[in-house]
């Protein structure tokens, strides 16, 4: 069986400015992965790749077996993502935001509506099903975000700092509704916030100015280095 | 599911994103205004009159449908931010990781802009169909001719203005660079050649004229009264060919659109 995400010798440039750095990394099945990093590390440009958006200067990315770069479609139908902080269409509803993403990842029907009930619910926005979306707050629209990732049921979630704009209410659930989703599909997230990373992840991966610092276990870094924060930046020391 | 399915849903959603828009609502009062501003002018001011040509639904027919071109400014202004409204305002990072092609997405943002600007169109036609019945009790059958060469013009508007909103990295240059080309670059290479005594038939915008020729009056019977006997060239003097105008218009949406959709296809989420 393949691996869940694999990352082989990524390298991007930004006219000239090396985002990332022959990244490798491999994420088996129902694992739980952040990626760490400071400001300007790659991660978010990792995640860009991973869901077809952008495209590296060098090395191949899969996702579940499948190249993103030459079966973008195929392989991107085995995720759910959230990317940086994403906007939604403001005269849509969240309704037939939904139903639009839905559609588009081949669901319909009673099956469709039932599951927008689902995870309109799971994230707390029922009662704001038929309104617009022009009229959420940023907080509103990340658990929106959250609710269109999970619509499908992908096997794989790529989310990029998942609970960015929210209330400390609204962190600690979608942080819950992440370690219950962990439970079955495989959680590759980046984030800049050690708390929330040692809360959802057993593993991490470490990344600084485009290369990988580190791929462990959290307990064994925090074994190794004395703690997580210590051993955070110790493996990013270079970082401004 | 199948690609055409997908672009079926996309230009659903796309269309209804267009139609809650106020522009569009804009689009529709700025056009309805111009229809009616011209068939108040046209009998108020009693132009054939003032032209010193016969009055005929034909030419009645002729100045109110032209006004149907206002049209093409909703065209712009649906098609101008579509594309490049994805990035800039970073809807692109809900809509692009989805199991759906860009040119799919690309294709089915035409069709919504095609549909909104239609609507339009169609509806400034029958106003006009309607204001020819109730002064002349007849509509000439040229109308329909100058509506199919208003809804290619809006085509080929909008692919010009993909092409703009697939390369520039705001929606309102985008829009502002399609009215420029449209308006005043076009213009002003038409003009120059129909003064120098060439025909600029291939122009887009000298064959978004033939709306108006469609009618079997000819220019220079129509505007020759206008200006005195000034030389004006071919582009006031001649009608041009309706047929050929609606090929021409084809030729620049089918040109426009695919280089859109190849540019878009490149264009990254940075």
């Amino acid at each position: 069986m393949p691996d869940s995400i694999l990352i082989e010798g990524l390298t991007r440039y930004y006219n000239g400015f090396l985002a990332l750095d022959n990244l490798s990394l491999r994420v088996k099945w129902n694992e739980d992965v952040a990626l760490l990093g400071p400001n300007g590390a790659g991660k978010t440009t990792t995640l860009k790749i991973l869901c077809g958006l952008l495209r590296p200067s060098k090395g191949k990315a899969y996702l579940a077996g499948i190249n993103v770069m030459e079966e973008r479609e195929r392989a991107i139908s085995q995720v759910g993502a959230i990317l940086e902080t994403p906007e939604f269409y403001p005269f849509l509803t969240p309704n037939e935001t939904l139903r639009y993403l839905g559609r588009l990842r081949g669901m319909s029907g009673r099956k469709l509506d039932d599951r927008i009930k689902e995870v309109l619910k799971l994230v707390r926005i029922e009662d704001w099903v038929n309104v617009k979306i022009e009229k959420f707050s940023r907080g509103m629209k990340q658990r929106l975000a959250l609710a269109q990732a999970l619509l499908h049921d992908p096997p794989i979630l790529i989310l990029d700092e998942p609970s960015l704009g929210l209330d400390p209410r609204g962190m600690v659930e979608i942080r819950n509704i992440l370690k219950e989703a962990r439970k079955k599909k495989t959680v590759f997230f980046a984030s800049h916030l050690l708390t929330e990373v040692e809360q959802i992840c057993k593993k991490v991966a470490i990344i600084d100015r485009g290369k990988l610092r580190a791929y462990d276990d959290i307990a064994r870094l925090k074994k190794k280095y004395r703690s997580f924060e210590r051993a955070y930046l110790k493996l990013t020391e270079g970082a401004i | 599911m199948s690609e055409f399915e997908k672009l079926k849903v996309v230009t659903k959603y796309e269309f209804l994103k267009q139609y809650r828009r106020k522009r569009f609502y804009g689009a529709l009062a700025i056009t309805v205004l111009a229809v009616v501003l011209t068939i108040v002018l046209y009998k108020g001011l009693d132009l054939p009159g003032r032209m010193r040509i016969p009055d005929s639904p034909e030419l009645f027919a002729m100045f109110v449908t032209s006004m149907s071109s206002m049209a093409i400014l909703g065209a712009v202004f649906f098609a101008g931010d579509a594309i490049v409204s994805e990035f800039e305002r970073k809807t692109g990072y809900i809509l692009f990781p989805n199991p759906v092609k860009r040119t799919t997405l690309v294709v089915g943002k035409y069709i919504a802009c095609v549909v909104a600007t239609a609507i339009i169109i169609i509806i400034a036609y029958l106003m006009s169909a309607g204001a020819l019945l109730g002064f002349y009790q007849q509509v000439p059958g040229g109308i329909l001719g100058s509506m199919a060469i208003a809804l290619m013009l809006a085509c080929s508007v909008i692919s010009m203005a993909f092409v703009f909103s697939s390369v520039f990295k705001g929606g309102m240059g985008a829009t502002i660079a399609t009215l420029l080309t449209y308006m005043v670059i076009f213009s002003v290479i038409s003009s120059a050649l129909s003064f120098a005594g060439y025909d600029p038939w291939f122009m887009p915008n000298r064959a978004a004229d033939a709306m108006a020729a469609t009618y079997n009056i000819s220019f220079g019977q129509a505007f020759g009264g206008m200006f005195g006997g000034m030389n004006m060239g071919p582009m006031l003097s001649s009608s041009p060919d309706p047929a050929l105008s609606f090929f021409v218009l084809l030729g620049y949406t089918v040109i426009f659109l695919l280089i859109s959709i190849w540019l878009a296809k490149r264009k990254e989420m940075i």
